[in-house]
């Protein structure tokens, strides 16, 4: 307890200057901005800002500060579109769509904002607390993990997410192997031997992390946005007078706390993240209601509470293991630890101990600006809504202009923006075929800690692959791997018992 | 179709990667057990799996496009390309005002708005990013105006 305390004061010292209370506003600011307009989500966002929040040279504790404040805040704005234009911005707004949209259209739109605002936040605080109580734990844990149980941790972290992300395991395994593959492009560090470069100089350092991000999440988005605006117009509901009540807050008081505790759980599992809880606290608050759950979908509050609350608690768990293990728990928090490694810092059990004020200046900054959002969201809802009606065609190029910017400024080099655009068309193509992207980024930011490990493992046991079979740690991971394997089967087999019951 | 014509393309990459996992990656000695060539050849053989399993049964059947559309998305990725290319060439400003307007132009502008949105973010973008926030563009052909 003392070292959480004191740590949060050390942190609140960081977050609270003057110049990181203003990144703190300023990134809450421009994620909800992202975040509300229609079609980019937190990932996307992240994606084309990360590169111009590197190169303005900040000390990495405010660059920090200012990318996690656009994280939560595009989480938070995510919302907007989906209620009042029932297109979500990303995967973790889909659910808030199902009911935030059909209150929108009954006229509710206020309502339903304000709601949605007010239940993020309680989500997002929940999360925090949840966050500043295990982190340290979990980092004073894994402290003792040796190669082989990182290796193990690894084997757990993908084998949750081609069981519970996208549509088919294969196609996430594919994803993720396929960001691996990237990943080993360049100089190997343990030997200076070239792979995979064809004698290019521009290979040798292996494909910058920032051009990857920008070419998978921006170009690709771009290209996914001219198709959807080629295929038909948006249409906008304007924002009302309504406002949701004390009675409004009372009803979902059961459901708020519930769905905080499943998005936190799900958001801490490596691999998911908010599309994932939202899903699963929709489905639970659905099947909770029982009679009086046949309206979800037609702008039940409990329908919008429940994924809103949820999605914004997996945005926080999610930073638990990214901080704690240095495994993201989901694509967003993949891009967040790569912008660390951009700043030489190494998450993982040891920045508890050598860089605090990154650290918990980071947690602390997070609790500023979960209030930050409240304040901002609940006033200026109508101003953000008013983004909504930006066209598409100035919205658009804006994004390459972005994307580029941030690309040339940082890398300097003009071969990565045609790198940039290969990988944009490619992902593209990749999500037009069912395949998700945030396990190709998984796989690019974990590859290299992937195979270090593994070699490092095999070193110290001169080539014996047993000892990767040898620590209580291991067993343990690879037990709760098995479960993650297993369980979806069980519960999927049960189900269908019930139905034949029923029938 | 869409599915197995991908994995096809893929498993002919995984291909190409794992023969050169195979055959071409040696380290001049031994560091360590696995060396840098077993990792890639492991993933190679995983990937490969990955792809003929997708093969044997895919999910996705059609690539659901229409013709509209993907005209659209070649004309944006062709623009993107000469975006990159008159980037590095004829600097920030010219290549942005391009491509900025003839992007708007091409997702439903009139030519007066394309032509005033071009103009708008390559002059605003190029003040803000350079003068502002200190960022290294190419300044092109004006480096000796600015």
């Amino acid at each position: 307890m003392d070292v959480i305390l004191s740590g949060l004061g050390q942190g609140f010292a960081v977050a609270l200057q003057p110049f990181n209370l203003l990144l703190v506003f300023v990134g809450c600011f421009l994620g909800t901005l992202i975040g509300a307009l229609p079609g980019i989500g937190p990932i996307n966002g992240i994606a084309i800002l990360l590169p111009i929040a590197y190169s303005l040279n900040f000390p990495p504790e405010s660059a920090l500060i200012l990318l996690a404040g656009i994280y939560y805040g595009a989480e938070y704005g995510g919302r907007i579109s989906s209620i009042l234009l029932n297109v979500p911005g990303d995967a973790g707004a889909v659910m808030t769509a199902l009911d935030g949209s059909p209150m929108a259209k009954r006229g509710e739109a206020g309502r339903a904002l304000s709601l949605s605002g007010i239940v993020s936040f309680v989500g997002g605080a929940f999360a925090l607390v949840l966050m500043t109580l295990f982190a340290p734990l979990l980092a004073a844990f894994a402290v003792k993990f040796s190669p082989a149980d990182y290796v193990a941790l690894m084997v757990f972290a993908f084998t949750s997410l081609a069981a519970l992300v996208g549509k088919s395991a294969v196609k996430t395994l594919l994803a993720a192997l396929l960001g691996f593959m990237i990943a080993s492009i360049g100089v190997d560090a343990n030997t200076g031997v070239m792979r995979f470069t064809f004698g290019s100089p521009d290979l040798m350092a292996g494909i910058d992390f920032l051009v990857i991000v920008i070419g998978l999440f921006g170009i690709a988005e771009l290209l996914h946005l001219v198709e959807s605006h080629a295929r038909g117009t948006l249409k906008t509901l304007k924002v009302d007078k309504t406002f949701t009540s004390w009675a409004d807050l009372m009803a979902v008081k059961w459901v708020m706390l519930r769905s905080s505790l499943i998005g936190f759980i799900v958001g801490v599992l490596p691999g998911t993240g908010a599309s994932v809880a939202s899903a699963v606290s929709y489905g639970v608050e659905k099947r909770l209601a029982g009679e009086s759950g046949k309206n979800f979908g037609h702008g039940d509050i409990r329908g919008l509470a429940a994924p809103e609350t949820a999605n914004n608690a997996a945005a926080g768990g999610a930073m638990v293991p990214m901080l704690t293990l240095g495994i993201p728990g989901s694509g967003t928090t993949a891009i967040l630890l790569g912008a660390l490694l951009l700043f030489n810092v190494t998450p993982g059990p040891l920045m508890f101990e050598q860089k605090p004020e990154i650290a918990w200046g980071l947690i602390a900054s997070m609790y500023i600006g979960n209030v930050a959002l409240l304040l901002i969201n609940l006033p200026l809802v109508g101003f953000f809504a008013r983004l909504l009606t930006v066209p598409q065609q100035y919205l658009t190029p804006m994004i390459a202009l972005l994307a580029f910017i941030g690309v040339y400024s940082v890398v300097g080099n003009p071969f990565d923006l045609y790198v940039a655009i290969g990988l944009g068309v490619l992902g593209w193509i990749l999500r037009k075929l069912d395949f998700s992207l945030a396990p190709v980024i998984l796989g690019v930011v974990l590859g290299n800690v992937f195979e270090d490990n593994l070699r490092r493992a095999l070193s110290m046991s001169g080539g014996d692959w047993s000892i990767l079979l040898q620590s209580t740690n291991s067993w343990l991971l690879y037990g709760l791997t098995f479960l993650v394997l297993v369980l979806p089967l069980i519960i999927a087999y049960r189900k269908r018992k019930a139905q034949l019951i029923s029938v | 179709m869409a599915d197995r014509i991908f994995a096809a393309i893929t498993l002919l990459v995984v291909m190409a990667y794992g023969w050169v996992a195979f055959m071409m990656i040696k380290a001049p000695f031994q560091y360590d057990p696995l060396g840098p060539e077993s990792w890639p050849r492991i993933l190679s053989i995983a990937a490969g799996l990955c792809c003929l399993w997708i093969i044997v049964k895919p999910t996705v059947n059609a690539f659901d496009i229409t013709r509209h559309a993907l005209v659209r998305v070649s004309l944006m990725t062709l623009f993107l390309v000469g975006y990159a290319y008159l980037f590095e060439h004829a600097g920030f400003i010219i290549s942005t005002a391009l491509y900025c307007g003839a992007s708007a132009r091409l997702l439903g502008g009139t030519i007066k708005q394309a032509v005033i949105f071009g103009l708008a973010t390559s002059l605003i973008g190029y003040f803000v990013s350079v003068k502002l926030l200190e960022l290294n563009l190419p300044a092109g052909i004006f480096k000796n105006l600015i």
